[in-house]
């Protein structure tokens, strides 16, 4: 017998700030064990999800409005939603000598097993990041 | 995240507890920098209790090894499996100014050796 896997789905919202990240992380963690994910992937969630949300954060610039996370777990994939409000903005910290931006991108494509970008219903971008649960748990 | 500036066999030790993401990494990053700038050929960074580590890890880390580059080398002690897969992706073992070692021990082996072959 097979047991099908309830749809379901879970939303957090933070502040556009990095200090963010660590919540970030938290909802990543349980949200995958109630997907039964494996150590493994669970950090390349975690650290997918932590890129894309970091990026948002690195175009918000003081802006006070929420960066939206949402996972939906369906039976044969755990996709997670990054959504920023969507005012283009240049990055606002500095550049400084150190920084080695644009990692956050190739590390997203290296470790999830399908990503996309699309302009999400309220003007704002969307990063999808999803792992397919037959191969992936 | 918590940091501490040791040594190991006279070589500077950055010991880190916690996580290195994009707000902790540039307490990293300036710790490094300071050690860097003091001439020092070899620095070694303490990951054994760094469960998490993203790309804000990941270029201080790579910062650290083209600083130090032709003059020395920088080592990481004890990535765990999920670290560790995540500097071999980004390429950092096959640079020849990155080591990894195990454990302190390890380390310590290396560089006396290459303090008595000089």
């Amino acid at each position: 017998m097979t047991v099908a896997r309830r749809d379901c789905s879970w939303v957090i919202r933070v502040r556009p700030e990095t200090a963010e990240l660590e919540q970030v992380r938290r909802f990543v963690q349980q949200v995958a064990r109630e997907a039964g994910l494996q150590v493994e992937k669970t950090f390349d969630l975690k650290v997918a999800v932590s890129e894309a949300a970091a990026n948002a954060m690195e175009h918000a610039c003081g802006d006070e409005a929420l960066l939206e996370i949402e996972a939906r777990l369906q039976s044969e994939r755990l996709t997670f939603f990054v959504t920023d409000t969507g005012f283009f903005r240049p990055p606002c910290p500095p550049r400084g000598k150190l920084t080695n931006r644009g990692l956050g991108l190739p590390l997203m494509v290296a470790l999830m097993d399908e990503v996309s970008f699309s302009r999400a219903p309220g003007g704002g971008t969307r990063v999808s990041l999803s792992i397919l649960l037959g191969q992936a748990t | 995240m918590n940091l501490r500036v040791t040594s190991l066999a006279e070589t500077p030790l950055l010991d880190i507890e916690g996580d290195i993401d994009h707000s902790t990494c540039g307490g990293v990053g300036t710790a490094l920098d300071e050690i860097v700038d003091q001439g020092r050929p070899v620095v070694l960074i303490d990951l054994s209790k760094v469960a998490y580590l993203d790309s804000g890890g990941i270029s201080v880390l790579l910062s650290g090894v083209r600083r130090l580059r032709g003059a020395g080398w920088l080592g990481v002690i004890g990535p765990n499996d999920n670290v560790r897969r995540l500097l071999e992706l980004v390429g950092l073992f096959v640079d020849p100014s990155f080591r990894s070692f195990d454990d302190r021990l390890a380390a310590e082996a290396a560089l006396i050796s290459e303090e008595q072959a000089r």
